[in-house]
């Protein structure tokens, strides 16, 4: 399924990069009023009531992901995802055939599909809300009772493996973008693709996806999320009597190798007859939201500052000005359970090499770490990010992702009902203190950058055969 | 882009349909200045979004030497307006959460705003400047070619972005429609801030204006509101409508050699129109056929059966001068003569049996019932009523396509595929480096690219 994998994704974070912080705030003035229940077998229940169109998101969100995969094996959290569509049981009615999920979905007038990154895999159908006990039903019957035959798994190994080719061999921005990361995270699962290398997807077998299924699919380790037309205790007793059948299975804890305090920072140079247009990134190794709440909100706040829009300070610099470059953008993900990524990227303007933009974009990381950001860029950017609170509820899927992924990454309710609240706090101090400690190579706690570029064949940077390029000036 | 677009109608308007009248009341406003929108007032959220289009004013208006001019004219609309230069307009937008952006397809020229209800007095009075009183300051010109030329240079290493580039130049080949509505890299170069003011000034006016509007406004702020915005634009004056254009070299296969390990395959044959009165039937066909991803035929038949790819899909697009019936997919390069074995076969198929009652079934339910949960955001609900009145769809458009596909029987379906659906009249695109294929003609050098 996932057509659209990737990209939702991807939209959780976009929609709304995550909530916040441990602290409780006293008042009532939640952003989504969600509800949350669970059951006795341990599911996880989050309910958003929305009732501007009769029609739900029922989502199943597991936690786990392709970082929890057996070594030898990636690709078999996200090639699992696609075999959960190949024959299931349902709770209280027939069994379903290989591919019959989808096609009953249809014919109820609904759309479903599914998606896997690094920490959780999740699959969701929206339909009227009349439907709900149908797809609950659906669900919960997948949820132990997968039925894929042997011959599905062999003709599905070569959809993922055309997947592979499509996403990634033949884009080489996608290629750079899995070599870097590999590079960034060494010795930890996240260096390693959510699709899976070629070689080791090739022999997945029926009994790889079997044994992760069996080992992580439980209610205890899952989250099921409903947004719309449906009140807490509709789903509440709908729940209990679908879901609630199924037993309660021990799930191991997550165990991830970690990052070894490596020196030396890292250029990845990836050339391809096909690139006309160069790309310079860098990537730094900073603390998601489940390992430093603080630090994560602060650093959401240092790249609405940095990159939100066309008067933030790289865009405004890079672009406006110094015409150097066609963009110019910090981003960063804190959904994550281990160590984020914060990435710096920008794209030459012709004249101009990956270098002399590396060299202003770094320029704009030394005047950040010398002058730091001010209280009013701090108090506007804040401001943005709690409209943006407001626009999120404008949706019925999107309240659903942003449930589904933070709370699998390590978030409490609290933090994203609240979040507008928290953030409220933020100094400038604490964007600036936390911009120090990441970003500058004098610290400590920062763990040295991975530079990539993106060339044609001709135009590598000379500093390239030594390996050590991405020193700030 | 062209491929972009067909998919980017398919999910909003197909998928989007029907509602019972409960459900999306459409109401008819017309300002206290006589400018005419339609409204679905919802109040659940403290948000406006609008959007609005100007009929005829899209990239078929651009000289072949300035492709790119209508792009360029959406991109720097909102650079600037009256007192404020590009960086101030954008900071006034951005310091009180206003998104106002611009966008040109083919045949039309649209714009959106979306905007919190407590800051949307601004908001109108700045998307009243940006449309009547654009700078077009040499500045925010240069930097959106600048982004342009880079747009086009990063889409040259994407296989699918040059399959949809040649598809339109051979499908329309001689038409404006073959033009590169993004513009080309020398094209874009040429273009001067007085070209974009005369365009604005020609284009853009309240008698090709549609707009759409959805969410916490009332029916009488929003008179006040399309007032404020709209009623300084002057009349447009567009030139003479270009010839309406079948697909072009049908039956042809042209091949762009790549070196990568997945060809890329486009196909496209002449289509239906809008307008035809078997328009609701075609889209029953296509869904069974191919629109509907997981259950469909061909994804049954290319992906789940034999897993030769990871997305295959036929698509009905139409444009106010054609319209075509096309099948995108993508897979290794020895199985293409495999894949276009199957696609043929399948045309074939739906011509000669007549579907099953349970494919008619699941196409009609999900045809009508998916079209509630499509429409659960503002921008979602304005970007529908927009299309249909870009189309000149009746306001009652959406009750009646009900009624039409549920009417369509097993029968009607075979018969609008006899009428519309011949391979023979493809015309298909390859890029990769397909086994075991004779094109007719190998492609060397992008056209409408440099």
């Amino acid at each position: 399924m996932n057509q659209k994998r990737f990209l939702l994704a991807l939209l959780i974070f976009l929609l709304w990069q995550t909530p916040g912080v441990a602290q409780q705030v006293k008042t009532d003035n939640k952003v989504f009023n969600a509800e949350h229940f669970t059951l006795d077998n341990g599911l996880e229940i989050i309910v958003i009531p929305n009732h501007r169109a009769p029609v739900v998101t029922h989502m199943v969100w597991y936690r786990v992901g392709a970082a929890d995969e057996p070594s030898g094996k990636s690709g078999i959290a996200h090639f699992l995802e696609h075999l959960m569509f190949k024959g299931s049981a349902v709770i209280g009615g027939k069994d379903l055939a290989a591919g019959e999920f989808s096609k009953k979905i249809k014919s109820l007038g609904g759309q479903d599909n599914a998606f896997t990154s690094q920490d959780y895999t999740a699959y969701y159908q929206s339909v009227a809300a009349e439907h709900l006990e149908t797809v609950m039903r659906m669900e919960a019957g997948r949820m132990r009772g997968l039925k894929m035959a042997r011959e599905d798994v062999e003709s599905e190994r070569n959809v993922i493996l055309e997947e592979r080719r499509q996403r990634t061999e033949n884009n080489p921005a996608a290629r750079l973008d899995e070599e870097m990361s590999a590079a960034l995270f060494v010795n930890h699962p996240y260096g390693t693709p959510v699709i899976g290398w070629y070689h080791e997807m090739e022999k997945l077998s029926w009994e790889d996806a079997r044994n992760f299924y069996d080992k992580w699919y439980a209610p205890n380790n899952a989250i099921l999320v409903v947004s719309g037309d449906v009140s807490g205790e509709q789903v509440w007793e709908l729940a209990k009597k679908i879901y609630g059948k199924i037993k309660k299975h021990d799930v191991p804890k997550r165990s991830r190798t970690t990052i070894p305090p490596f020196e030396a920072p890292k250029t990845v140079t990836l050339t391809d007859p096909v690139v006309r247009q160069p790309v310079i990134q860098k990537l730094y190794r900073v603390p998601s939201y489940r390992q430093n709440s603080g630090e994560s909100l602060f650093l959401e706040t240092l790249v609405e500052i940095m990159s939100g829009g066309p008067t933030s300070r790289l865009y405004k610099a890079l672009v406006v000005e110094q015409k150097i470059a066609s963009s110019a953008s910090m981003g960063y993900r804190s959904n994550v359970w281990d160590d984020a990524e914060l990435v710096i990227s920008a794209t030459p303007n012709p004249g101009y090499t990956v270098e002399d933009v590396e060299k202003a974009l770094m320029e704009q990381i030394d005047i950040l770490l010398d002058e730091g950001v001010s209280d009013d860029e701090t108090v506007s950017a804040i401001s943005r990010m709690q409209s943006s609170a407001i626009y999120a509820r404008d949706s019925l899927q999107g309240p659903a992702m942003t449930f589904g992924g933070a709370l699998t990454t390590g978030s409490k309710i609290s933090d994203i009902e609240y979040w507008p609240q928290i953030i409220a706090h933020i100094s400038n101090f604490d964007v600036n203190a936390v911009a120090q400690k990441y970003l500058s190579t004098e610290s400590k706690d920062a763990a040295p950058p991975v530079t990539g570029y993106l060339l044609p064949p001709a135009q590598e940077p000379q500093e390239n055969s030594d390996q050590s390029t991405g020193e700030t000036e | 882009m062209r491929i972009v677009l067909a998919f980017v109608f398919l999910l909003v308007l197909p998928l989007a349909a029907h509602a019972d009248s409960s459900f999306l009341d459409i109401q008819e406003v017309t300002s206290p200045g006589g400018i005419k929108a339609w409204l679905v007032e919802d109040h659940s959220v403290p948000v406006v979004s609008m959007k609005f289009g100007f009929k005829g004013a899209g990239a078929k208006l651009d000289p072949a030497d300035k492709q790119g001019l209508s792009r360029m004219l959406s991109n720097t609309m909102d650079e600037g307006a009256g007192d404020l230069d590009s960086q101030e307009f954008q900071r006034h937008l951005l310091e009180l959460s206003i998104s106002i952006s611009f966008s040109s397809d083919r045949d039309n020229f649209t714009g959106s705003l979306y905007t919190l209800t407590r800051n949307s007095e601004v908001a109108y009075e700045l998307l009243g400047d940006a449309l009547s009183v654009p700078r077009f300051d040499a500045e925010p010109v240069e930097r959106m070619k600048r982004a342009n030329q880079s747009r086009i240079r990063s889409a040259l290493s994407n296989p699918d972005w040059i399959a949809a580039r040649l598809m339109n130049d051979m499908a329309y080949e001689g038409h404006v429609y073959a033009q590169n509505s993004g513009g080309t890299l020398s094209s874009l170069e040429s273009i001067t801030p007085d070209d974009l003011r005369r365009l604005h000034k020609s284009s853009l006016g309240k008698n090709n204006l549609v707009v759409a509007v959805s969410g916490d406004i009332t029916k009488e702020d929003l008179g006040t509101a399309l007032d404020q915005i709209f009623s300084r634009l002057p009349e447009a004056s567009l030139p003479e409508e270009p010839a309406r254009i079948d697909i072009q070299n049908q039956g042809q296969t042209a091949l762009y050699k790549k070196d990568i390990p997945q060809t890329i395959i486009e196909m496209i044959q002449p289509g239906i129109g809008r307008d035809d009165p078997d328009y609701q039937t075609a889209q029953v066909m296509n869904f069974i056929l191919g629109s509907s991803g997981f259950g469909s035929r061909l994804t049954n038949e290319i992906r789940e059966k034999r897993g030769l790819t990871y997305g295959v899909y036929s698509y009905i697009m139409d444009y106010e001068y054609t319209n075509g019936i096309g099948v995108s997919t993508s897979t290794k390069n020895e199985s293409v003569s495999e894949i276009l074995g199957i696609l043929k076969q399948e045309w074939e198929t739906m011509k000669t049996k007549p579907v099953s009652q349970q494919e008619l079934e699941t196409a009609k339910s999900y045809l009508i019932g998916s079209l509630p949960i499509s429409l659960s955001s503002t921008n979602s609900i304005a970007g529908l009523l927009l299309s249909l009145q870009l189309d000149e769809m009746p306001i009652d458009y959406l009750d009646d396509r009900e009624k039409k596909i549920k009417a369509v029987t097993p029968e009607d379906v075979q018969s609008i595929a006899m009428r519309l659906l011949d391979m023979n009249k493809m015309t298909t695109i390859l890029v990769g480096q397909p086994e075991g294929i004779t094109a007719d003609k190998t492609i060397e050098t992008l056209p409408n690219v440099e």
